[in-house]
């Protein structure tokens, strides 16, 4: 007996030495619970994105069992790093957050790049939105460019490097201003400095100032995509305004590049399938969570994309 | 009136009851916060009625806030950084004997500051979110150094104030590593993707207090036993200190004002209380000594912020602190958005979930007061058995925390580190000001100086930045004076 329990013993540690090399055939996949590796704290919005996919998803696919696992902070540089090491046998996802994914790579940072990963698509957003204080005289993005040259306006960001930042770098180059750009740690101090009136504007997402706005302690003046939201008709989007400047924090999954093609396509369609179901749906919007599916080849391309803006921004004025 | 009948039903009871019980366990375990708690349940309460949902939250929050005093008390071990003060007198309480007393003096100011503070959100949330609004980041700077004046105050027989400055400047030194958030620029990060968000407190603060404490009984040789008669006997009955009172008025008061202030969080909170205490004590010398007094402002602080960070949170959306900011999620997803709608549209869920807090607040009350005499006993477990269980648990909680073997290493730089301090008689606690409050002056600093496009007169022009100069002012004479007389009579004297 004992002579058993060594030999197995013994087995799993010739096993484990050798890279878990007992191969995950496609047929019998999955065969132990898959690790879906968020690269934030948990109880954020990425982690119930997260959270809200496994539940759906294995409420449809029997035999399915996913292990969430955070590894949060670092901008989310160390979970990333996490999921492109992780062995390609399917049983180690991720989820992905932009333009921080890229911003890391732009930065050489990051010990990985976009080949680093099978992208397997998107599957929410949170639209770039500019923000003003509720009595300001700025009401449109050809005021805040027009006020902009005039004087200089201070407007707060999200930290050097983040999707705010960039898109009022973009915005500054679009409209030939400068700003006096004010670094915050997060929302809550955006959000606080638009309320107090301490900042002219603000970049930020739609989701943090959403509230404030439709209670009239701010106003948004624009929203940073190609259409306007559904849940918030009435605020023009930057390109109406004649501005060329779209930002969105994108929230998708992506994989450790190599698995094995046939479990690969499996884990796509399941994210595929997820995303279309209703119930999966309808648990989103409660958490406010704004879906924008985008399949795995289209997602790769946007990431492609975002990296060389990214880079642009980088190369004139490195952080 | 009609709330108040909706939160005394049995189901709404029992959520708040387990709810409290529950947060008095993540807080009082070092390496569980609040935060992720309350994170964590938000998507469960979904499924659940709002209001219910919203009473288990916040029976978390007032729970864990109390909790982390439990073991700060008991093993030197703060179960969140809010609790550091109360580590600084609780824990040389009891190794007198005296942690009953400690524990229920914790848990009395801890009820005083939640129940004041939930007071003045039940009745002044509105007004007071506008005003708190005026304090920018120029007020929030003054703030960080209102709390760093406490660094001078530290000066005794023992800590030199070169000594206790050198200590406060080494803390805010490590606190300089990681990510610039005005260039986004890494400073001392060695290529380490752990350092980018520079040194975690919750490691830092365990290897400071705990790991440190434990280095310290496992090096003496004879252990001074702890006075077990009075745990045994009297301490069961044991009254608490008269007088005790007015630090906890002190501690709810200030704690509930920068409650509101966004994002400032109750561990600046406790430590303004404590050092407020410390200047209108009559007993200044026996603090680090294990004061009562200090226990009671600096609880009664840390609680005093749960009220008042849901101040700006249900009036503006903007949460008062991380806590705050997951509660609001609960908000959210049950339709409930931040703002004037939650006191008119929903009221028939707003009010019932800050009457709730109330009972929350009770509930913690009589768990602290009922089982501190048995938790009590803690300390009395000899040395050979309490130095390898405290620092197991030392680095699984560190461990827990982010699943970070780095912070493990750090805990244990921490504390060989901090031992070397103590040896040479530098102040732990003028590290520790320096290290949480180093990075909240520098922010509130660099803001202030873009937003006043290079002008320090930012710092100098509000009304509140005003007053706030007076009370820094206030803080630093009467301890400079006494030092620069000490000065004079050992001049004299040799």
């Amino acid at each position: 007996m004992q002579k058993r329990t060594f030999v197995t013993g013994l087995a799993g540690v010739i096993t484990l030495a050798l890279g878990g090399v007992a191969p995950a055939f496609a047929a019998d996949y999955p065969s132990q619970p898959i690790t879906i590796i968020v690269p934030s704290k948990a109880g954020g919005s990425t982690d119930t994105t997260a959270r809200i996919f496994a539940e759906t998803a294995e409420a449809k696919y029997p035999g399915f069992e996913f292990v969430i696992d955070n590894i949060g902070g670092s901008g989310g540089q160390k979970g990333f790093e996490t999921i492109a090491r992780a062995k390609p046998d399917g049983y180690t996802i991720g989820m992905d957050f932009t333009p921080q994914l890229v911003a890391h790579i732009v930065s050489k940072r990051g010990k990985y790049t976009l080949d680093s990963f099978h992208v397997m698509g998107n599957v929410a957003e949170d639209p770039g939105i500019v923000a003003v204080p509720k009595d300001s005289k700025i009401k449109t993005m050809a005021d805040l460019a027009a006020a902009a040259k005039g004087g200089d306006l201070t407007v707060a960001v999200n930290g050097i490097g983040s999707d705010d930042f960039l898109a009022a770098k973009t915005f500054e180059k679009e409209a030939g201003v400068t700003f006096n750009l004010l670094p915050t740690n997060g929302s809550t101090e955006q959000k606080a400095a638009i309320l107090g009136g301490h900042v002219d504007a603000s970049f930020m997402n739609l989701s943090q100032m959403i509230a404030q706005h439709k209670a009239g302690d701010a106003h948004i003046i624009a929203i940073l995509t190609d259409k306007r939201a559904a849940s918030a008709e009435d605020i023009p989007t930057a390109k109406e305004e004649g501005f060329n400047v779209t930002m969105t924090a994108t929230r998708g999954f992506v994989a450790p590049a190599g698995i094995d093609p046939a479990i690969q396509s499996k884990l796509d369609d399941m994210l595929a399938a997820v995303m279309a179901d209703p119930e999966f749906q309808k648990k989103c919007a409660a958490s406010k969570i704004d879906l924008l599916p985008m399949s795995g080849p289209d997602y790769t391309r946007y990431l492609e994309n975002l990296e060389t803006s990214v880079k642009a921004v980088y190369d004139a004025a490195p952080w | 009136m009609e709330y108040l009948s909706e939160v005394f039903t049995l189901p709404a009871i029992l959520t708040i009851v387990l709810g409290t019980f529950a947060g008095v366990v993540v807080g009082g375990m070092p390496g569980l916060t609040a935060t992720m708690a309350v994170g964590l349940l938000v998507p469960f309460t979904y499924t659940m009625d709002p209001t219910l949902g919203l009473m288990l939250l916040g029976g978390i929050y007032c729970g864990a806030m109390y909790g982390g005093s439990i073991p700060a008390i008991l093993l030197n071990t703060p179960g969140t950084p809010a609790a550091v003060a109360t580590a600084l007198e609780g824990y040389p309480m009891a190794r007198r004997g005296e942690g009953s007393v400690a524990l229920k003096t914790s848990v009395i100011a801890s009820f005083m500051g939640g129940t004041f503070s939930i007071v003045i959100l039940l009745m002044f949330a509105p007004l007071l979110a506008r005003q708190a609004l005026e304090f920018g980041p120029a007020e929030t700077f003054l703030l960080a150094l209102l709390g760093l004046a406490g660094i001078v105050s530290i000066v005794d027989e023992n800590t030199s104030l070169l000594k206790a400055l050198l200590s406060g400047f080494l803390g805010m030194i490590i606190a300089v590593v990681g990510t610039d958030n005005m260039s986004g620029g890494l400073r001392y990060t060695f290529g380490l993707t752990d350092l980018i968000d520079g040194i975690n407190f919750m490691p830092a603060l365990i290897g400071l207090f705990s790991m440190l404490q434990m280095l310290e009984l496992a090096g003496q040789r004879e252990h001074a036993p702890i006075d077990t008669s009075a745990i045994n006997g009297s301490q069961k009955r044991a009254k608490l200190p008269k007088g005790l009172g007015k630090y906890m008025a002190l501690g709810s008061g200030t704690g509930t004002v920068i409650g509101i202030l966004p994002g400032e969080g109750a561990t600046i909170a406790a430590f303004i209380s404590y050092n407020f205490a410390k200047q209108i004590s009559k007993a200044k010398h026996m603090f680090g000594k294990g004061n009562p007094e200090g226990v009671a402002a600096a609880e009664a602080g840390n609680n005093g912020c749960v009220g008042g960070s849901l101040v700006p949170t249900l009036t503006l959306g903007i949460p008062g602190n991380s806590v705050a900011a997951a509660l609001m999620g609960a908000f959210i997803i049950h339709g409930m958005i931040p703002g004037p709608e939650l006191f008119t549209v929903h009221a028939d869920r707003t009010y019932p979930f800050i009457l709730s807090m109330f009972v929350a607040n009770f509930t913690f009350l009589i768990i602290g007061l009922a089982f501190a005499p048995y938790l009590a006993r803690i300390a009395l477990i000899p040395p050979s058995v309490m130095v390898p269980i405290v620092s197991a648990f030392a680095v699984l909680g560190c461990y827990a925390l982010n699943s970070s073997v780095f912070d493990i290493y750090l805990m244990i730089a921490f504390a060989t580190f901090g031992l070397l301090l103590k040896k040479l008689g530098y102040s732990l606690e003028g590290l520790i000001l320096g290290l949480i409050l180093g990075p909240i002056a520098e922010n509130g600093f660099s803001q202030g100086m873009i937003i006043g496009r290079g002008s320090p007169t930012i710092f100098f022009h509000s009304e509140i930045a005003k007053v706030m100069w007076v009370i820094i002012i206030a803080l630093l004479v009467p301890p400079l004076l006494s030092i620069a007389r000490k000065w004079r009579a050992s001049l004299r004297a040799s």
